[in-house]
């Protein structure tokens, strides 16, 4: 049981492993020289992602959320479209970076079309690359693709937010989950316990919960589990933190 | 380390140690939670990093060159488009690659397709992107993307 959680967990990771062990059989050059292209991001990741903890650290220590709010949130209008663009453009690091940041960000009231401006502009527009950029493809080049991408970001984080509201984001950290098995419910028959040991646990003939779910981790699972339960004994629901 | 990365890191360890005169108890609570949100990120990460190795292996600079140079414009743009969005090639590779195809004559249309593609539209991280925004999100965001990155590039061909 333990080791399908930890598989389901780390699908990705998995899946790519197998993809080596593949191409490790039919073609060890192959393999290799993926290894050694892999070396580069390794070594920014190893740069970037213990930067991104702190700052997501500070974040949310230090910066109050009205704060976050009247920068980023709904009604900061095209100010917060802009504060948004230049926090983009001074990052550093690959996209992946910029979720931690950004997930901080959302939790803390920032407004979905300013996350967009945030992850495109992080992912696109950074100064060494304008340099760089300039320097191969001439100064021209770069100024016109540069303006371009800004209003195409813009107008994404525009359509995005008519889009996609808050609640077609995965609930996070923010909400607090309750979880529980109403014991005049329940039959006892044990399959939540046998789906969900870690979180369900069989007491006096009874399933009761023995762990609040973790939301990012285990939200999927418990809800599958809610569905099987033959007597739809178990209740769970979540709200919003007053914080 | 580039400059940029560096003052990074200098921002981010004053501003914590400020955070931790400031708060212990807070600024500890915070790293929990931070932990555990980016623990969760961390082995994705990971598997994106070696899954972009594999890419590169095949689908190598070289393959990128001929496609970006075919003679057919419209429908080298959207291969090289949709090169782009598969792979991540880093910046400082990108850039000489294209401008040697722009001097030796070829079409910049693909060429920008390309390069904005590459940075914009992330297939590789589409899974933790995925996980940790939705999937109509990350759906919307990168085929939104894909379709501004070919509009980009038409633009750009007729200015210059």
């Amino acid at each position: 049981m333990k080791t399908v959680s930890m598989i389901k967990k780390n699908k990705l990771l998995v899946l790519v492993a197998l993809a080596y062990v593949v191409v490790l059989t039919i073609s060890p050059e192959k393999a290799m020289s993926s290894v050694e292209n892999s070396l580069y991001y390794l070594i920014e990741m190893l740069q970037v992602l213990p930067v991104i903890f702190l700052l997501t650290v500070v974040l949310e220590s230090l910066v109050p959320k009205e704060v976050i709010m009247r920068g980023f949130g709904e009604k900061s209008g095209f100010k917060g479209n802009l504060l948004a663009l230049l926090l983009g453009s001074i990052s550093a690091g690959p996209i992946y970076a910029a979720f931690p940041i950004s997930k901080t960000l959302l939790g803390k009231g920032a407004s979905i079309s300013n996350i967009v401006i945030i992850l495109s502009t992080w992912a696109v527009v950074k100064v060494p690359m304008l340099a760089n950029e300039a320097k191969f493809l001439g100064v021209n080049f770069m100024v016109i693709r540069w303006v371009l991408t800004v209003i195409a970001i813009f107008a994404m984080a525009y359509i995005t937010g008519k889009f996609i509201k808050k609640k077609d984001l995965p609930a996070d950290a923010n909400k607090h989950m309750t979880l529980e098995i109403r014991a005049d419910y329940c039959i006892g028959c044990g399959l939540c316990v046998k789906m969900l040991p870690e979180y369900y646990e069989m007491n006096n003939n009874k399933a009761v919960v023995c762990r609040s779910p973790d939301p990012k981790e285990a939200l999927d699972l418990v809800k599958e589990s809610i569905i099987k339960c033959p007597s739809q004994a178990i209740v769970f629901s979540e709200e919003e933190k007053a914080s | 380390m580039d400059i940029f990365t560096i003052v990074f890191w200098v921002v981010a360890i004053v501003l914590t140690i400020v955070s931790l005169l400031r708060n212990k108890k807070k600024t500890f609570a915070a790293m929990k939670k931070s932990k555990g949100m980016m623990g969760n990120m961390l082995s994705d990460i990971v598997a994106i990093i070696f899954l972009i190795g594999l890419v590169l292996t095949f689908i190598p600079p070289e393959t990128i060159k001929s496609v970006l140079g075919s003679a057919n414009t419209l429908m080298s743009t959207v291969v090289s488009a949709l090169v782009g969005s598969i792979t991540l090639i880093p910046a400082f590779v990108a850039f000489p690659l294209v401008g040697s195809l722009v001097d030796a004559g070829a079409s910049i249309i693909p060429g920008v397709a390309f390069l904005t593609t590459l940075t914009m539209v992330g297939v590789v991280t589409f899974p933790l992107e995925k996980k940790e925004f939705g999937a109509k999100f990350a759906l919307t965001r990168n085929v939104l993307s894909f379709g501004f990155a070919i509009i980009i590039a038409l633009t750009m061909g007729v200015i210059l």
